[in-house]
């Protein structure tokens, strides 16, 4: 469970360009929930990501995850409960290292670094197990440099490294924008089946409407450093982009302007 | 070039490999341009000086004492950046200029020679063979063992962790690694082993001094591209076979342009045919490196 209370995020504070990207969000997401986030760029929805994952330290309010308050922890402790896609592939994997010397890295995670070489047979034979669902071929690949691989592919694989720990938060971030719509989708079922497979609470943030109310069991959309809806079960399973626009019009008395998330 | 200039150019060859893998972690692993270097090589020599001449502590014993000084002195560096945020090369040249007096006030002078003391070449003496031939043996065991070392370090939880780091932080960061302490880990390995380069320097030329630091930073870097630019290096075992490589390259190098008498260079132009040669392989570097975009562009 992810709990988030009264957060305040506020960049360049001080200076002309002061701008408050969060507005005292209340947020909590349930364990086994799947959480969709949309809002145009600025509305917040990538700050609340980077708060939960420990990048950006708000000024104030306080993180919890299933009760242990966390607001104090810096993203590299955070990373014992919480795994991370990011959305550019090249962020997501280290291409200096092999397939098999990012898979050690992510089990790291939960399991203490040590000075044992980290490569041992029996990680060789997970990471290949996990590689061979894919059928891309990469179980074969395992001692290739990543950054051989084509974008998608990296992803699929930052992907299987984000829950191959004990970890049980995963954090999606805009994780198949940057993919060909083929291979985004690929990358998305393979998403929903993992989460499925694994039981973890999601939260995916995403640029397109379409895709918030496909996937995922709740969706919030942010505005202006808010959260301005918040649609779950039957009412969100009724809904389209169409009806998603007329909810945000109705309660904000404006038009959405942004058409990536109209489009997307 | 006689048999004793071409075994002492393969023992000085030797002891910069040392710097050239300390300037591969710093630079290429954590890439983290460290100019500490300067003042950890002379430190290195300073501390095994004095241990060795004052405090009579056996040479290996000293020598180990001059690796822990050059990891603080790396340690402080990092801590320097990661801590108070100092932009990196700045930390490193203000540790730098601050260990040109510390090393002064270690040795209490500019200079501290190793008259009659022993040294960890001293036990080399008496076998029937001259020491300048087994000198460099002894060195080049010594260099393999701390690149073998080094190789297996780079394989373990924590030297993955240290490279991710270098390469990839906010992934790092991500994936649970502490990217500042591996910066304050790996920086102070690589001036342990600066300070170790600088202490077998001393023992080797029977003495330290402030000055000896002048360039080394240059030449560490210098073997690094010049042997990563001529070697594969898609592992890290042949990473740092290049690094070595290199340093020995370097010095061949170095030594045949002041030899060779139609070039008339005397040997205080030693810096500036390194920066020549630096900046020549840099350049030769960026248009390989256009080239492979170019041809990578074309065939995707």
């Amino acid at each position: 469970m992810i709990l988030a209370e009264k957060i305040r995020v506020t960049f360049n504070k001080g200076t002309p360009l002061e701008t408050v990207a969060l507005r005292d969000v209340d947020l909590t997401v349930e364990s086994g929930q799947f959480l969709t986030v949309i809002g145009s760029n600025g509305a917040g929805k990538s700050t609340a990501l980077n708060v939960i994952a420990g990048t950006i330290r708000p000024d104030a309010g306080s993180i919890a995850f299933d009760d242990v308050d966390v607001t104090s922890w810096p993203t590299h402790r955070r990373a014992r409960l919480v795994s991370r896609v990011f959305q550019d592939p090249k962020t997501g994997t280290c291409e200096d290292l092999t397939i098999l010397e990012n898979f050690a890295l992510a089990q790291s995670r939960t399991r203490p670094r040590g000075l044992r070489s980290a490569i041992d047979k029996a990680l060789r034979e997970r990471a290949a197990e996990r590689l061979r669902v894919l059928k891309l071929g990469l179980e074969d690949r395992l001692d290739d440099k990543i950054g051989l691989l084509s974008g998608g592919q990296r992803q699929a694989v930052s992907l299987l490294m984000a829950t191959s720990g004990d970890t049980r938060l995963l954090l999606l971030d805009e994780h198949t924008a940057a993919l060909d719509p083929k291979t985004a989708d690929f990358v998305m079922t393979l998403t929903c089946d993992i989460v499925a497979a694994l039981g973890l609470t999601t939260v995916m943030v995403t640029h397109s409407m379409a895709q918030a109310l496909q996937y995922g069991d709740r969706t919030i959309m942010f505005h202006r450093g808010q959260i301005v809806f918040d649609v779950a079960g039957a009412t969100r399973a009724a809904m389209g982009v169409a009806d998603l626009l007329a909810l945000f019009r109705h309660d904000q008395g404006e038009e959405l302007s942004d058409d990536a998330l109209l489009l997307g | 070039m006689s048999l004793y200039e071409f075994l002492g150019t393969v023992e000085v060859g030797l002891v910069f490999g040392l710097v050239a893998l300390g300037a591969f972690l710093s630079f290429k692993v954590l890439d983290f341009p460290d100019l500490t270097v300067e003042g950890s090589f002379p430190l290195g020599a300073a501390v095994v000086a004095v241990l060795i001449m004052s405090f009579h502590w056996p040479p290996w014993a000293a020598t180990l004492g001059a690796v822990a000084a050059g990891f603080l002195a790396g340690f402080v560096t990092a801590f320097l950046n990661v801590r108070f945020g100092i932009l990196h090369i700045l930390a490193g040249i203000l540790v730098a200029i601050a260990l040109y007096s510390i090393n002064l006030r270690i040795m209490s002078g500019p200079n501290l020679p190793l008259l009659g003391a022993a040294t960890v070449f001293t036990p080399l003496q008496g076998w029937g063979v001259p020491t300048y031939m087994l000198s460099p043996v002894l060195l080049a065991v010594v260099v393999l063992a701390v690149k073998i070392g080094l190789d297996l370090f780079l394989r373990t939880g924590i030297g993955i962790g240290m490279r991710a780091a270098g390469a990839n932080p906010a992934m790092a960061a991500a994936n649970g690694v502490d990217v500042g302490r591996m910066k304050l880990l790996g920086i102070g390995m690589a001036n342990g082993l600066t300070a170790f380069a600088g202490a077998l320097f001393a023992q080797i030329f029977g003495a330290a001094d402030a000055y000896m630091g002048i360039g080394v930073i240059i030449i560490g870097l210098a073997s690094v591209i010049v042997g990563m630019s001529i070697l594969p290096t898609r592992t890290i075992v042949q990473a740092t076979i290049a690094c070595l490589f290199g340093a020995l390259l370097y010095r061949f190098a170095v030594a045949l342009a002041l030899k060779a008498d139609f070039l008339g260079l005397q040997a205080s132009d030693v810096q500036l045919v390194t920066a020549v040669l630096v900046v020549l392989t840099l350049i030769g570097q960026r248009r390989r490196l256009g080239l492979a975009q170019l041809l990578g562009r074309r065939s995707s």
